[in-house]
């Protein structure tokens, strides 16, 4: 567990340098920022990050992967030979404590910005406080509405709603789904916001959509699933976290439903580790969206993200979706610095920096990124289908839009910037 | 038919809400201490199981290992800890293992990353049809285990000389000690008993439900309801309470508008249990029991 991490130029990052001067040598090193193979040594840029990483989970991989990207960015020349001071804090989960985290970041320490950020409360908790302070947020492991409906916070990843309406996509297109069953969190700006859309998705199409909210300690799972039985659910679009969707998804595999629904996902059941628990069961009968690019994906940028973790993260760092993207968001903005006449970094130029970032891309992305000047900010729109198969996860659509009416400013957005999904 | 459905869904849940109620009870029925680290204490058991498991050894050690370290982390709150807190009131001693709870808490997420995790049973495996529900070998050993444990408690409390001896604790801890019941020994036997209990508790939710250290850690809540339906002293009305809670919470999400509220189920339940015995009789916490 890890509550602050402070990069500094100095020995340490000489050490590593060298270290990404010898990997690169060989043409599988990871490539950052500037790529000089200097240390950065000039004045430290303050950048912070807020993770939330305690029981009941750890969504750290933001911030691990941008800590990581920062080190050898700070190996590499910097930000014009500046080094960014990466500081990292955990909110464990407490309202109050992402509070006290935040004004600390951004009153006492005075960061210029906030960098892959993972943690719902914090976002809940924060997000007038960097709209009053207008401090920009490229967070990277979000999963309620205020992650995406605010003037000062940008993610990178997309949270329950574009997925889970991805997800559905698929297999209303592909599996015939008529009538689906939306299972998720019974909180308000998560699973009621991303089901209420789901249910709005549904009806748009012509069909059946109907939302099952549980507690999110819920202990008889059994019940959730009967439920979907007792509506005449032919698909069960499981919005959860990937922890009690394996509670679901077992629970239906002693009731034997494996044939009686589809079975869809988004995001968070896309995770390394899943197929040690899953079992061979739900081989070709669990598909899954997903956000970013597979992780075994050869795209340059997706290799970059594993190198960068390899030589400059931390053995017990996580490597999911949100270390992909807590990656793309620490790169853009590195890539937006750059721009800045390295004298007049402050946290106006760069959050003015950062609302310039227009069509930036990456293979780890199906469309280009953006920012801009708006009340919301949802960049990712678009992903992949997967099928799960025991031993690996076949992707059987590539890039695709998502649509729903939720989507409509966010299109507007895109239209006025020249992007197009 | 649909009905039915429920029923043996809510029964299997029950069961697992009565098993955690019942080592509650027969805790506070010889110590005085309602226990809230027991489900913490349980989930501890759950997440050793695991690890055990992960080392490659049999699935047997780990679950024998899941009662032994239940066993082990409650006589240890019992022996260094309770004894200082034998003469304050029951709200304090019960007050106390809340903070013992988060230690564990802090301890399994300090042992344990989070990451998904999943614990198999043979008896997963085996299964029969009950009313158009599947009901797995694990879930009836969860239920017979609830009764057994019931029948067999209510035995030793009655018929055995340590069983006396705990029911002369629980009715007065001074007298007892005056008339030279060994204090120490029979509240460690009671520990021990209780934290077996959380270990077994853990390892079949762990297996039924999820293995996620906070969802079993706060199964203690619905187990303090069943066990307030057994007025924290009576086994078999903690056994009914426990069914009750789980057949009522799976029937609620027949009705929609209740169904996304009813883990509030045990709570309501459990409040108007306490309302209707306490009619003019003595408080839960009122004195030293």
């Amino acid at each position: 567990m890890k509550l602050t991490t402070t990069l500094l130029a100095g020995a340490a990052a000489l050490c590593l340098a060298s270290f990404a001067n010898s990997a690169a040598a060989d043409g599988h090193g990871p490539s950052c920022g500037l790529n000089t193979g200097e240390a950065a040594t000039g004045e430290p840029i303050k950048v912070g990050g807020i993770n939330g990483n305690a029981p009941p989970g750890d969504f750290s991989g933001g911030t691990d992967a941008a800590a990581a990207y920062f080190d050898c960015v700070n190996a590499n020349g910097g930000i014009n030979g500046r080094p960014i001071e990466y500081i990292v804090e955990n909110d464990q989960w407490n309202p109050e404590l992402a509070g006290q985290v935040a004004a600390k970041l951004v009153n006492d320490d005075g960061v210029v910005a906030l960098v892959g950020n993972g943690s719902v409360v914090s976002m809940a908790v924060n997000a007038n406080l960097y709209e009053e302070e207008d401090v920009m947020v490229m967070a990277s492991g979000c999963a309620i509405s205020e992650c995406y409906e605010s003037s000062n916070i940008v993610s990178t990843n997309q949270g329950p709603l574009p997925s889970g309406i991805g997800a559905l996509t698929y297999a209303v297109e592909e599996l015939g789904t008529k009538n689906a069953a939306c299972i998720g969190f019974n909180i308000p700006n998560n699973g009621g916001w991303a089901c209420d859309w789901m249910e709005d998705y549904m009806s748009s199409q012509g069909l059946t959509g109907t939302s099952i909210l549980m507690d999110p300690t819920a202990v008889d799972l059994n019940s959730v699933y009967l439920q979907a039985l007792s509506e005449g659910a032919d698909t069960i679009l499981l919005m959860l976290p990937a922890g009690p969707a394996i509670g679901l998804l077992k629970v239906a595999e002693e009731q034997g439903g494996r044939d009686l629904f589809k079975w869809v996902s988004p995001t968070p059941l896309y995770e390394p580790g899943v197929a040690d628990v899953l079992g061979d069961y739900w081989n070709d009968n669990l598909y899954i969206h997903i956000e970013l690019a597979p992780f075994d994906s050869d795209g340059a940028d997706n290799q970059n993200w594993a190198a960068v973790v390899e030589a400059f993260g931390q053995d017990g760092d996580r490597r999911d979706t949100f270390s992909q993207s807590g990656y793309i968001s620490a790169k853009f903005f590195v890539e937006a610095l750059l721009e800045l006449d390295t004298d007049s970094i402050d946290r106006a130029t760069v959050s003015d920096a950062i609302r310039a970032i227009n069509g930036a891309e990456s293979d780890l992305l199906c469309a280009p990124y953006y920012v801009g000047d708006a009340d919301r900010h949802m960049p990712n729109s678009t992903g992949r289908m997967v099928a799960y198969t025991g031993s690996a996860f076949e992707v059987v659509r590539d890039c695709f839009a998502i649509e729903s009416s939720y989507f409509e400013p966010i299109r507007a957005q895109e239209a006025a910037l020249g992007i197009t999904q | 038919m649909v009905y039915g459905l429920f029923l043996v869904s809510g029964l299997a849940v029950g069961s697992l809400y009565a098993l955690g109620g019942i080592g509650l009870v027969i805790l506070r029925n010889s110590t005085g201490v309602l226990n809230f680290a027991y489900g913490a204490i349980a989930a501890f058991s759950a997440m050793f199981a695991w690890q055990v498991t992960d080392w490659g050894l049999p699935g047997v050690i780990s679950w024998i290992s899941a009662v032994c370290i239940g066993i082990l982390l409650s006589v240890a709150y019992g022996r260094l800890i309770a004894p200082s807190l034998a003469w304050r009131e029951p709200a304090v001693k019960a007050i106390a293992t809340l903070g013992y709870m988060l230690i564990l808490l802090g301890l399994i997420g300090f042992i344990w990353e989070d990451a998904l995790r999943r614990i198999d049973l043979p008896s997963d495996k085996i299964g029969l049809s009950l009313l158009g529900v599947r009901v797995t070998l694990t879930r009836i050993i969860a239920f017979v285990v609830s009764i057994a444990v019931v029948i067999g408690m209510v035995q030793y409390l009655r018929r055995s000389n340590m069983g006396l001896n705990m029911r002369a604790l629980a009715d007065n801890r001074d007298h007892a000690a005056l008339l030279g019941i060994p204090i120490v020994r029979t509240e460690t036997i009671a520990w021990g008993i209780s934290g077996a209990l959380a270990g077994f508790t853990g390892l079949i939710f762990g297996s039924l439900v999820r293995l996620e250290p906070t969802v079993i850690t706060f199964m203690v809540i619905p187990a303090v309801a069943a066990a307030i339906c057994g007025r924290l002293t009576s086994l078999p009305l903690t056994l009914a309470g426990g069914l009750f809670i789980g057949v009522a919470e799976s029937m609620l999400t027949l009705y929609k508008p209740a169904a996304p509220l009813r883990t509030m189920a045990p709570f309501l339940i459990a409040a108007l249990v306490i309302i209707w015995m306490q009619r003019g009789q003595k408080l839960t916490f009122a004195k030293e029991v």
